[in-house]
């Protein structure tokens, strides 16, 4: 393990050179102001943390960094030359380096392999051929450079998440960048492998490397940033020191001090209790333990790779707990497959609604009984007259936006298919709901449409779980809330007994540790 | 849910229209969705009666019809299994193998033709439905699986025969392949039953809504309980079981156990079903489509007779049209004509 000091070394980089400059950017899309008059500078050698909410414009600006977006107006100059970022591979060749969260690793091909994909012939320094022997020398000395152990001919489905995520870093520092920005690069790391990934930052930025690196988990930034920037609504709120700030002030500064003030009556702790888990664990999700009551809304916080959406897939059977136990309706045992998980009265809507909750090319109304055969019956075979009469009250119910109940789903918005996803599990007649960023990519009067929609079942008697990664919305929806941090419970809050910047506080620091 | 719920509709559109009542659905898919193909078939028919003076005899049309029969039965569950994304090559095989085992059982040990025909159908609905379970449980390409046992059932019904055909002479058996009720060929008359059949399975089961939902996104149809594993097996049953009753027809047609039967069958089948407008992309297809493909072919292959063409140049004539229906299809949908597209979707009802 790397020898990591609680603090990165004070330096003073006002003076030096920056790597990079960004100078009155702005970029609109349709409906909304992603960037407005950012300006925003890193020295050589320096670690950046980039904070902001959901929708501060962090991936605007990393986008535009890295040549995958074109601002609308503003000027990039790197060692102080203008340059123009039309394309990721300009930005490449310039030398910016992106590293997403999300992995590009082709399991079946060998580590070095995968450090130079699809370059293979140009590293191994012949026209039309591969040596693998060079190719392998050439990642063997990428990643001693890094200070890593890790055989170059494993194959890289092999290797462990971390190494897989060094690889990827691997792989971007054989473009030899000079600015290397770094996406929630810790956030599908298991703890003990974080550290890891950290000393490795540390020593890229003690050979020059620029890192900006996007995160919020207050236990990892103070070791290896030097200082903090912040966004907020799309603009630039400050940049200090990370010794000048605490989380509490970097909350206060993400979120502007802004409270939601939403109060709501909590269902009577004397209501039956729908769902109970007990200290269920696994490699994700360590000794979580809570109750759901009927009619109650309880929002799960935390950042990115904290466990919210294991915990609800764990819930609805899609993975089983190593240990501990799920009681459903006072029932034992976690459902064993989504089939007898709706059987059980528990729902689910997935975060990736096109990948997992749609049959997009199916009709709205296809897709709204597609739980509930049994309703659509009759004789014992399907009955149009039966599925139009579902199909029309969910409609109706949902405020779904659709001309013709047969029109395929795809056609309809975000929020209108989202719609057609909770009307989905409705329809099979749920007494629990489990909800993954039911809003994401939804317009606001659908946003505030589901949220009445939770508010009415709630108030029918079903009870809701619902994981965000905004955490305002939940402070809208929510009776309660579970913070999560590293696959614990950090906190459990009553609404109105917790603030915004409180609950944000809690999920960076995640102070169960 | 109660109905009084505390929702306010707002913005939702008054009331949600659905098209016109099931009734005239036939008569509307026929245009809408197999527009093209009723054109080409009219146009092959068309030129077929004019050029080739044998082509419009009463004796010609039932031959046609008797011998898409034999494709057709297949294409039947071909049709769903394509729908849902999947594939079953080991059809051909099958044929040979439900010929070969009938011959042993009823010929050489001598079983009652009916109890040797149920034991038949049963053991070919059983391997299909193994099949099915392989490539349910232990996830592995229907491909794969279906080309393994269209290896094994080859060479099974090789060694029942030691490839030499067993004669049966049966009149009463013989009647099945060969025979006609009220004029029309009895396989044609199973096909047209079992058609009605699969048409009820497809459109008014949650059997049939099924296959189109795990055609349509296997993991949504999963997550949303539905049965994933147990449609995917009982569709290779069905195929399975539907090579069968081809298999025994052709065998009563021949009068002959034949272990040389069925070569080459799985793709004329597949080719009908694709030509009839399925995708195998899974998500898309239909009876009517199936039914109206093999027709073509049956028609296109009968014409080709008639006008003298070298029998292998058949092969040539099918293989372009499947390309080519595919290549019609694939434009359609990426030209994203809305009424085409929207048609094609209105089936999956």
């Amino acid at each position: 393990m790397p020898n990591i000091s609680p603090l990165a070394e004070a330096r003073d980089f006002g003076q030096e050179a920056s790597a990079l400059t960004v100078r009155d950017c702005a970029k609109t899309y349709p409906g909304a102001l992603a960037l407005a008059g950012m300006d925003f500078s890193i020295a050589a050698g320096e670690v950046r943390a980039l904070l902001g909410k959901n929708g501060a414009g962090k991936s605007t600006l990393v986008k535009i960094i890295a040549g995958v977006v074109r601002p609308d107006v503003g000027e990039i100059r790197m060692r102080g030359e203008i340059v123009h970022l039309t394309s990721p591979q300009i930005a490449r060749d310039l030398g910016i380096g992106l590293v997403n969260q999300e992995l590009a690793i082709v399991p079946e091909l060998s580590v070095a392999e995968n450090i130079y994909l699809g370059r293979w012939s140009q590293a191994s320094g012949r026209r039309a051929f591969v040596t693998r022997s060079v190719l392998e020398q050439k990642a063997a000395a990428q990643l001693a450079e890094l200070g890593v152990d890790l055989d170059p001919q494993a194959k890289a489905g092999r290797i462990s998440i971390a190494h897989q995520q060094i690889v990827e870093i691997a792989r971007a520092l054989s473009f030899e960048p000079r600015v290397l920005i770094l996406d929630e690069p810790t956030s599908s790391l298991p703890a003990a492998e974080v550290d890891h990934l950290l000393g490795m930052v540390k020593r890229l930025a003690a050979r020059g490397v620029a890192i900006i690196y996007v995160s919020h988990r207050m236990d990892e930034i103070p070791k290896i940033a030097h200082s903090v920037t912040i966004l907020r609504d799309g603009r630039h709120i400050c940049t200090r020191p990370i010794s000048e700030l605490n989380t509490g002030e970097i909350v206060r500064l993400m979120t502007g001090g802004e409270t939601p003030n939403f109060v709501h009556d909590s269902p009577s702790s004397s209501r039956e209790v729908t769902l109970r888990v007990e200290n269920i664990s696994d490699e994700k999700l360590s000794n979580v333990s809570f109750e759901l009551r009927q009619g109650e809304i309880v929002g799960l916080a935390g950042l990115l790779g904290s466990g919210r959406t294991r915990l609800l897939r764990t819930i609805y059977g899609l993975s089983r707990p190593a240990a501990g136990k799920i009681l459903i309706m006072g029932h034992d045992g976690a459902p064993r497959s989504p089939a007898a998980a709706i059987a059980a009265g528990v729902g689910f809507a997935p975060e990736d609604r096109k990948r997992e909750g749609l049959a997009l090319n199916m009709s709205v109304s296809n897709n709204l009984v597609m739980s509930c055969p049994g309703k659509i019956r009759w004789a014992g075979f399907l009955s149009t007259r039966r599925e139009e009469a579902v199909a029309s009250k969910s409609i109706g119910r949902l405020s779904i936006k659709v001309a013709d109940a047969n029109r395929p789903v795809r056609a309809l918005s975000g929020g209108n298919q989202q719609k057609v996803v909770l009307g989905k599990c409705l329809n099979a007649g749920v007494k629990i709901l489990l909800l993954d960023e039911p809003t994401r990519g939804v317009d606001i009067e659908a946003k505030n449409q589901i949220y009445d929609l939770l508010h009415a079942l709630a108030a029918e008697g079903v009870s809701v779980l619902v994981a965000s990664s905004e955490v305002e919305e939940l402070f809208v929806m929510c009776h309660r809330l579970l913070i999560m941090a590293q696959g614990r419970i950090v906190a459990t809050k009553g609404i109105n007994d917790t603030t915004l910047e409180e609950a944000m506080q809690l999920a960076m620091e995640g102070t169960s540790q | 849910m109660s109905d009084g719920d505390a929702i306010a509709s707002t913005g939702g559109l008054a009331k949600p229209r659905f098209p016109g009542p099931r009734r005239g659905r036939l008569a509307t898919d026929l245009l809408s969705e197999h527009g093209g193909l009723l054109a080409a078939l009219a146009a092959l028919v068309a030129g077929s009666v004019i050029f080739a003076p044998h082509f419009a005899s009463i004796a010609n049309l039932l031959d046609i019809l008797r011998q898409m029969a034999f494709t057709g039965i297949i294409g039947l569950g071909m049709t769903l299994v394509i729908i849902a994304g999947e594939i079953d090559i080991s059809v051909g095989s099958a044929v040979a193998f439900t010929s070969a085992l009938f011959g042993v059982v009823a010929v050489n040990l001598g079983w009652p033709f009916p109890i040797a025909t149920g034991a038949v159908l049963a053991v070919a609905t059983l391997i299909g439905l193994s099949a099915g379970a392989v490539r349910a449980f232990f996830g592995v390409p229907s491909f794969i699986v279906t080309l393994a046992l269209f290896s094994a059932l080859k060479g099974g019904a090789l060694l029942l025969t030691d490839a030499i055909p067993i004669p049966i002479l049966d009149d009463n058996f013989n009647w099945w392949g060969t025979g006609a009720f009220l004029g029309v060929p009895v396989p044609a008359l199973i096909l047209f039953i079992l058609f009605a059949v699969f048409s009820v399975i497809a459109n008014r089961t949650s059997f049939g809504r099924s296959v189109y939902t795990i055609g349509g996104n296997a993991e949504a149809a999963y997550l949303s309980g539905v049965p994933v594993a147990a449609v995917r097996t009982i569709l290779f049953g069905l195929t399975g079981f539907l090579a069968g009753v081809s298999g025994l027809l052709q065998t009563s047609r021949l009068a002959a156990g034949n272990a040389g039967m069925g070569v080459g069958l799985e793709f004329a089948v597949i080719t009908a079903v694709i030509v009839g407008g399925a995708s195998l992309f899974g998500g898309k297809g239909s009876m009517l489509g199936t039914m109206l493909g093999g027709l073509f072919i049956a028609v296109l292959n009968n014409a080709m007779v008639l006008f003298g063409v070298n029998s292998y140049a058949q092969y040539v004539a099918n293989g372009l049209v499947v390309l080519l229906a595919v290549l019609i299809s694939t434009l359609r949908s990426q030209g994203g004509s809305a009424p085409g597209v929207l048609s094609s979707l209105k089936r999956r009802r």
